[in-house]
């Protein structure tokens, strides 16, 4: 064994537990993938290659209407879920960079809570939120876009304000010298320099979003409200078709997809320097 | 003509901590102004006052006689040059030389003809297209110094622009930057902790300390004429020494150091007592052992440094005090000569040594004493 203890030689041991490991994860999904090319019933048996999960006309992610609808709210939840928390996460960023008074470390705290309360507890106390406390709002699609609003706000609010203290006040002190008003200072210079958070958490939200199964669950109301991953824990026990693996292949596939894009957007903006942060987020 | 800075009790407090204790400056218009001091004196925090990036907690700005020490930093017609350059990353060297331009009433035409000027007055003419990340430190600072110059500033504020560069680059700025300001006329007010840059490119240097300004003065002058310990010790290397002064002869206060007496010509001759006496390096004359006559000194020689273009000779000298002692490499056989342990008499003359009056305790000291030099201009 006289390579083990060669302090030059490659890291061989490591090496494999690495392999091991990238292979013990990516399996699963791969065979999950594979069986929304599944030419029969079965998501256990191979019967040949297919797309008839993809596009046939019985019970196909583009024929079924429950597959449909479900894929189509789960994408307006979303983008709805996008569009609200990542310009609020950005001003609660700022906000926050700005407030140096008593206080602001505690806020700073509390605004991490989200991130390591169990989504359950976040679901439950949701849940008991818009049927006793706001019940104009009840369940369905706008209490679904609030809960979801509400833990991946964290994320932006984080993202974004690491960046900040990255970039400093010294840019926007720049700007105040050169004759820019604070509203300048804030669109000609402080935004243009986060756009790679802002772009990245906006990315993130979307995967998040896409990806929830708990808060989104509780805070449903009837089969309009149902998401694909509420419809693939709900139907994984009744009757399952290859159908079900090709509608997760959709949802991998676009949140993938969002990740790529927005990695390569941030690796553009950010001139290639810090883009592996993006990467490391990803998982 | 513009750009008069008058500080008038300026002071800064940070919570409990106080950076600038009523400081009280003039700068005339188109004067290279320098502010001179350890880190914590207070001089950054100075320039970000004037700048308008910090509050004062007290006091008055008058830039050409109006009081902007309430106005915001984008109102103020001062521009700065900072340490880090802050170049906007997501912008090309035009667009960071344009940025304040778009707060002025121009056409593009008009834009684009001033940033090709600034440009061109910094020798970066061609380099409109570059991004700040593709420039060398230099650059950088030409950006800077031309993004801020472009917009015709009354005062130009410079907080230690030259810090980030390598010595040579540094000594060639220096020259540079202090002929562009000649030519430009704009006061320069700028912030540095290395005294040879102070003394090589001001008109007048303030020496800070703990927030007040200890001498201000012409270069010369602080440096030949330091008032303090601190201003002595600070600008460059000095030799001390502590003496008795006992008397007076021909308006020269006699000092003695032992056995031997000394003339000196400097400083506070009508002080008596126990003080301290300062040379510097460069006016201390070696001479064989035993030479005699008064200002005579003697000591054995510790260790020759060779510089170069000179030697630094480290003297213990009767009483214990090490002198160090500047020699110009002449090729000097004598220089050679002078290794660890060998015995030389030091040559004091009277017009180089000064009295100084000692140091205040803090906080004990006379304020009138600390700030009135500053203020005369």
């Amino acid at each position: 064994m006289s390579w083990l203890r060669n302090p030059w030689g490659r890291p061989r041991v490591l090496g494999l537990m690495t392999v091991l490991y990238i292979l013990w994860s990516v399996t699963p999904v791969a065979i999950a993938i594979l069986f929304a090319f599944n030419n029969g019933r079965s998501r256990t048996t191979w019967q040949g290659f297919s797309f008839k999960w993809f596009t046939g006309s019985v019970g196909s992610v583009f024929h079924d209407p429950a597959l449909q609808g479900a894929l189509k709210h789960t994408l307006l939840l979303a983008a709805i879920c996008v569009a609200l928390a990542t310009p609020l996460g950005v001003s609660l960023a700022l906000g926050l960079q700005r407030w140096r008074g008593r206080g602001g470390g505690t806020v700073n705290t509390l605004m991490l809570f989200p991130l390591v309360t169990p989504e359950i507890v976040m679901g439950v106390a949701l849940l008991l939120l818009f049927l006793r406390v706001f019940p104009g709002i009840g369940l369905g699609t706008e209490a679904q876009v609030i809960g979801q609003v509400t833990f991946t706000l964290s994320y932006v609010v984080v993202m974004v304000r690491a960046r900040l203290v990255s970039i400093g006040r010294e840019y926007e002190e720049a700007a105040a010298d050169l004759g820019a008003p604070p509203r300048d200072q804030l669109f000609r210079v402080l935004l243009p320099l986060l756009a790679p958070a802002i772009i990245a958490s906006a990315a993130i939200t979307f995967a998040l979003s896409i990806d929830d199964f708990v808060v989104t669950q509780y805070l449903s109301s009837d089969a309009s409200t149902t998401t694909v991953s509420m419809l693939l824990y709900s139907s994984a026990r009744g009757a399952p078709t290859p159908a079900l693996n090709a509608i997760a292949t959709v949802a991998l596939l676009i949140t993938l997809a969002t990740l790529a894009l927005a990695f390569l957007v941030y690796r553009r903006f950010a001139g290639g320097r810090d883009a592996t942060a993006v990467a490391a987020l990803e998982v | 003509m513009q750009g008069e800075v008058r500080l008038e009790e300026l002071t800064k407090k940070f919570g409990d901590v106080v950076a600038v204790d009523g400081i009280d400056v003039q700068m005339p218009p188109g004067e290279f102004f320098t502010m001179l001091g350890p880190s914590g004196c207070g001089k950054t925090t100075t320039l970000r006052m004037i700048a308008g990036f910090e509050r004062p907690t007290a006091g008055r700005i008058l830039l050409d006689e109006t009081d902007v020490a309430q106005v915001p930093a984008h109102r103020r017609n001062v521009n700065t040059v900072f340490q880090s350059y802050a170049l906007f990353p997501h912008l090309d060297v035009a667009g960071n030389v344009a940025f304040g331009l778009k707060y002025r009433r121009l056409t593009k035409q008009e834009q684009r003809l001033q940033v090709k000027e600034v440009l061109e007055l910094v020798q970066l003419a061609g380099f409109e297209r570059r991004k700040a990340s593709q420039l060398s430190g230099g650059q950088q600072q030409r950006v800077a110094l031309a993004r801020a110059l472009v917009l015709a500033p009354r005062v130009l504020l410079l907080d230690e622009p030259l810090g980030a560069l390598d010595a040579r680059l540094r000594r060639d700025l220096q020259v540079e930057l202090k002929a562009l300001q000649r030519d430009i006329g704009v006061t320069f007010v700028f912030v540095t902790h290395d005294q040879e840059e102070a003394l090589t490119m001001s008109d007048r240097v303030a020496v800070m300390r703990d927030g007040r300004v200890e001498q201000a003065g012409s270069p010369r002058e602080v440096y030949e004429e330091p008032r303090t310990m601190f201003v002595a010790d600070f600008l460059g290397v000095s030799n001390l020494l502590e003496v008795d002064a006992v008397g007076e002869e021909h308006s020269r206060c006699v000092l003695r150091l032992g056995d031997r007496t000394f003339l000196a010509e400097q400083g506070e001759t009508d002080a008596r007592g126990k003080l301290k006496a300062m040379i510097r390096p460069e006016r201390i004359g070696v001479e064989p052992h035993g030479a005699p006559g008064d200002n005579r000194l003697p000591g054995m020689v510790e260790r020759a440094v060779f510089l170069g273009g000179s030697y630094e000779i480290h003297v213990r000298v009767l009483g214990g005090e090490m002198l160090k002692v500047a020699m110009t490499n002449e090729g000097n056989p004598l220089t050679f000569g002078l290794e660890q342990g060998t015995p030389v008499t030091l040559y004091l003359p009277p017009d180089a040594l000064r009295v100084l009056r000692p140091d205040p305790e803090p906080d004990a000291g006379d304020e009138e004493g600390q700030t009135a030099p500053a203020a005369v201009a």
